[in-house]
């Protein structure tokens, strides 16, 4: 694993900011950070980096103890609040960054992260009179400069219009093509969902599930049905096929599926049955509805109850 | 004012008698003045040095590099001390120049011996407020630290006066509490001693113009004290780096 934590804890006073995380993240991976605003998220990247010290717990990064100076040879990190040296160009901002990594290939590693960022012929210009946008892409150039093993991303695209996101899609995308187990912390659940291998939620600095992507969503079809004429013999068949069969309170059906490829054989079943169809509606289980259910209030009230 | 003590109606006709005083007033306000601009100076430059970067952000993606937290905190103290002691070293030259084109006995009779060891002093100023500032700006904001580092300032020349008042009235209670207030602050002991280096009490207008300076009247600090002052910034670079070491950066 490259990173492994074993009951972490932050408390700040009587406040606890993160309380028992227990992570274990494969080298190689996407691995999607999610929760609600003050969850945790932020603090327990900041234990991983060695910004924040934990208050109880243990834990390694890139098999080193959390806050190894030696680890972060090999690490990349975008915070969330981005702030640079804004008096500097964003060529000198990088050169800081490479004579603080001990960068041997500077040059050559300059060019590369400035072209993969999309800031070629920009890195004249100083910080300071670059837009939101073009911040977040420095901030990411400087993350990448080390060609890390791991990158911690904390709200990578929150800057960026919608052209800017995709180019840093891409980015991960590439990045764990290459190898590089990327640690995604992000709200928009479309985009971890794209490219996320693994997610953890976390909630009120309690981690509430973490699964593997193709898991959690298990391609799992919710059907809805609205039909006519269904009797109840054909409703007790039904039900042995479909157990997850459940009647709501307008009349209409709805079944779990595992595959679309069940929809034309169930419809083909009821037409012989003599029932008249009016709707069949399949739904995809999607990261959103999972994180509503998971970090929503009724969601939390369910995990407690 | 060497120009305007001969011709005052108090001085009229005297202006050549009264002309040392005026030598020694005009060099010891020039270091005095300076000195205490340059301490001002180095406040600000130093109460910020880390406290706004945290504010700020700024200081996480430094501190996710492999990078110590010591290093940070020497390296940041190391190049303010450097920009302090540059601009120290400029005013310091500046005063030796001016005086010299001006012809002040003070600064033409003075030894090469007395101009070093006088810069030395000057340039520890500086470095002395620098290492206490680096404290306070790992453990404050930066404006309550730099109003806090104004008031420790103001307070060794307040010693230095306490002292110097003691010794006039011979008051040993008095003395001992300026003393105190030195050790508390002894940025003003440094300055004093420096000053006592560069214009001796040796001639009778040294002597009779001891009180024109915030400086105390007491001989140059010693040995022990100087001993005292290393420790004192050294166990605040050092309380710098290990509150810093333990901070979370959050």
């Amino acid at each position: 694993m490259i990173i492994e934590t074993h009951a972490l804890t932050k408390k700040y006073g009587n406040k606890t900011a993160c309380e028992q995380i227990n992570l274990a993240v494969e080298a190689g991976q996407v691995y999607g950070f999610l929760g609600r605003n003050g969850a945790g998220k932020s603090t327990c990247i900041k234990m991983l980096t060695g910004l924040v010290f934990p208050t109880s717990g243990s834990g390694t990064v890139l098999g080193k103890p959390l806050g190894d100076v030696s680890a972060r040879e090999r690490m990349g990190y975008l915070p969330e609040l981005f702030r640079y040296q804004d008096w500097m160009t964003g060529l000198d901002l990088l050169n800081f960054h490479a004579q603080l990594i001990k960068l041997k290939n500077k040059k050559d590693q300059i060019t590369r992260v400035l072209k993969l960022v999309g800031l070629e012929g920009q890195e004249k210009y100083k910080v300071g009179a670059y837009s939101k946008g073009m911040q977040q892409r420095i901030g990411l150039a400087c993350a990448l400069l080390p060609n890390p093993q791991l990158i911690f991303l904390d709200e990578p695209t929150s800057a960026l219009d919608p052209i800017g996101r995709k180019d840093v899609r891409d980015i991960i995308v590439a990045l764990k093509k290459e190898g590089t187990t990327i640690f995604l912390n992000s709200h928009l659940l479309s985009e971890v969902e794209a490219v996320c291998d693994s997610v953890t939620f976390i909630h009120k600095g309690t981690v509430v599930k973490s699964a593997r992507m193709d898991e959690l969503l298990m391609n799992k079809i919710s059907l809805t049905i609205r039909a006519k004429g269904m009797t109840e013999d054909l409703l007790v068949t039904m039900h042995n096929q479909y157990q997850s069969l459940q009647i709501l309170a307008d009349g209409s059906l709805t079944a779990t599926l595992k595959d679309y490829e069940e929809i034309p054989a169930l419809a083909a079943k009821l037409i012989s049955n003599g029932v008249t169809l009016y709707e069949l509606t399949p739904h995809r289980e999607t990261l959103e509805t999972v994180f509503m259910q998971l970090v929503g209030e009724e969601g939390l009230s369910s995990q407690q109850s | 004012m060497l120009n305007y003590f001969p011709n005052t109606s108090v001085t009229h006709g005297m202006g050549n008698q009264f002309r040392p005083f005026a030598i020694q007033m005009v060099t010891k306000m020039g270091f005095q003045f300076s000195a205490m601009l340059i301490a001002l100076l180095t406040i600000m430059l130093g109460s910020g040095a880390i406290a706004s970067e945290l504010e700020s952000g700024l200081i996480q993606g430094i501190l996710t590099r492999p990078i110590h937290r010591y290093q940070f905190i020497l390296g940041k103290l190391g190049g303010l001390v450097l920009l302090a002691c540059t601009y120290a070293t400029l005013l310091f030259t500046s005063i030796l120049v001016i005086g010299a084109l001006f012809g002040l006995s003070t600064i033409t009779s003075l030894t090469f011996s007395q101009i070093l060891s006088g810069w030395l002093l000057y340039l520890l100023l500086p470095v002395a407020v620098l290492c206490v500032t680096i404290f306070g700006s790992v453990t404050f904001k930066a404006v309550p630290n730099g109003i806090l580092m104004i008031f420790i300032y103001i307070l060794g020349n307040v010693g230095g006066m306490v002292e110097m008042i003691g010794q006039y009235v011979n008051n040993n209670s008095v003395i001992g509490t300026g003393i105190f207030i030195s050790l508390v602050s002894p940025f003003q002991t440094i300055y004093s001693t420096m000053e006592r280096i560069m214009v001796p009490n040796s001639e009778l207008a040294a002597g009779a113009m001891a009180g024109a300076s915030l400086s105390g009247s007491g001989k140059p600090a010693s040995i022990w004290m100087f001993l005292y002052i290393a420790i004192y910034m050294l166990g605040f670079v050092t309380l710098a780096i290990r509150k810093f070491s333990a901070k979370d950066i959050s």
